[in-house]
């Protein structure tokens, strides 16, 4: 026990001082501050250096070009502006990540949401045709963790043709596609097919976006209304 | 008969070489052991404080730092802090978190009293009268010399340990249940024992006392 002791504080007093404010919050290295006065409170850091998270060390980032976080960040800003900070706050989001050519076990990803650490990781690089959309769609991955009894799968489930069944998971399915169909069919694009909580979250970008179908389908409609409902019940004040 | 012998001009200059540096060292040792030498030492006594009941006289090492809490931005923060100021409970606790420049932690009064001193453990200890609510919604700066609650990972979880910032901290606004501001002596609180290679401290400075002013 005393060696162990002797061994634990061996260990604890030659750890470098990691006086990095940034890695003590949310625990991502090599970040430096980009925007922290914002209407909505979020604060902005980008990567200055590439970084790996997680367990197995399988979350990787690159850093960015200054010129391109600039771009990026003005969309990002003018999207991320339409949550306010009493909204956010409840969905627990504080932290934007800005980086590029972010992957989980090297499969690219638009964004990686992490409401425990208040997160959104976002890569300023994804596919311009779907950027702004996907940032919406990101954000409704934290509002869903943040309340999974409002986003019940089981009932979402009900909502799609009997026959229909999602995938695994949404990364163990080819259902990638992100146009949006002209023939919606209770699904509005390929990716909506992979799961349920993907197929949510596809919906939430859509009405962010105000993207309008002349007529909906009776499936759409319904999902469409579910997920009104249940944001509505968040924030009574929330604008779509 | 003794003979006189007179010094040279050259043994003059060096027995006054010798004197000098022999003041020198004298002088030097007394500076490099007395850390405080330089450091102001306020008086709270001479000081007029517009609200005197919100006025905390922290005592260490190099002298007093004055604290003025803020029960208007943090209610019940700012009760549990003078609950425990009021009771002692504070006295003889260790800085135990030190970051140069960055930040000082004290307040585990379960692992970091000087007579129970426990280096496994210090941080992590609790003050018996259980957590409290994270406030965070007050308008706040973190700026230098501002007192917050340390808590853990988690929000809700604060109890006795406090910080003070030595620097402008904006990205603890909203993370860390703010209770005041150091209004004099942050200079004191810079000669605090700190490590260079860790933010724990080995032999750490304790607070002397933790009294309210009134």
């Amino acid at each position: 026990m005393r060696l162990f002791t002797v061994v634990l504080l061996a260990f604890v007093f030659i750890i470098p001082v990691k006086a990095n404010t940034i890695y003590q919050l949310i625990k991502i290295p090599n970040l430096e501050i980009y925007e922290l006065e914002t209407q909505n409170k979020l604060k902005y850091f980008y990567a200055s250096k590439p970084f790996r998270l997680g367990v197995q060390k399988n979350i990787v980032c690159f850093n960015s070009d200054r010129k391109i976080l600039d771009q990026k960040y003005q969309l990002i800003n003018k999207n991320l502006n339409r949550y306010s900070a009493n909204f956010l706050k409840k969905i627990n989001l504080k932290y934007i990540v800005l980086c590029e050519n972010l992957s989980i076990s090297e499969i690219n990803t638009a964004g990686i949401p992490d409401n425990i650490m208040k997160t959104l990781i976002l890569d300023v690089k994804f596919n311009e045709n779907y950027f702004e959309r996907v940032i919406h769609h990101e954000v409704f991955h934290v509002i869903n963790d943040s309340y999974k009894s409002f986003f019940n799968e089981e009932e979402w489930i009900k909502f799609n043709n009997k026959n229909f069944t999602y995938a695994e998971c949404s990364t163990c399915s080819k259902r990638l596609g992100l146009d949006t169909y002209k023939n919606t069919e209770g699904f509005l694009t390929e990716y909506s097919k992979s799961t349920a909580s993907e197929d949510m979250a596809e919906v939430f970008s859509h009405l962010m976006l105000k993207i309008k179908k002349s007529k909906f389908d009776p499936i759409l409609q319904k999902k469409i209304t579910f997920i009104r409902n249940n944001i509505l019940k968040i924030d009574n004040n929330f604008k779509f | 008969m003794i003979k006189k012998i007179k010094a040279s001009q050259s043994e003059k200059v060096i027995l006054l070489f010798l004197i000098l540096l022999g003041f020198f060292v004298i002088a030097s040792f007394v500076v490099i052991k007395d850390k405080c030498l330089f450091v102001k030492n306020h008086n709270p006594k001479k000081i007029n404080f517009k609200n005197p009941e919100n006025i905390a006289i922290l005592n260490v090492p190099c002298g007093n730092v004055i604290i003025e809490l803020y029960p208007n931005i943090s209610p019940n923060a700012v009760i549990r802090f003078k609950t425990l100021i009021k009771s002692n409970a504070y006295d003889n606790v260790a800085f135990h978190r030190v970051i140069k420049n960055k930040l000082v932690q004290a307040g585990d009064l379960e692992f970091g009293e000087k007579n129970k001193l426990d280096y496994g453990k210090i941080g992590t200890g609790k003050s018996g009268l259980g957590t409290i609510l994270s406030e965070l919604d007050g308008e706040f700066k973190y700026t230098k010399g501002s007192v917050g609650l340390a808590r853990t990972f988690k929000n809700d979880t604060e109890d006795s340990q406090f910080f003070i910032t030595l620097q402008d901290e904006p990205l603890f606004e909203g993370e860390y249940t703010p209770v005041g501001k150091v209004i004099y002596g942050l200079q004191v609180l810079k000669k605090l024992k700190y490590l260079d290679n860790s933010e724990y401290v080995l032999r750490p400075d304790f607070i002397n006392t933790f009294k309210m002013f009134n």
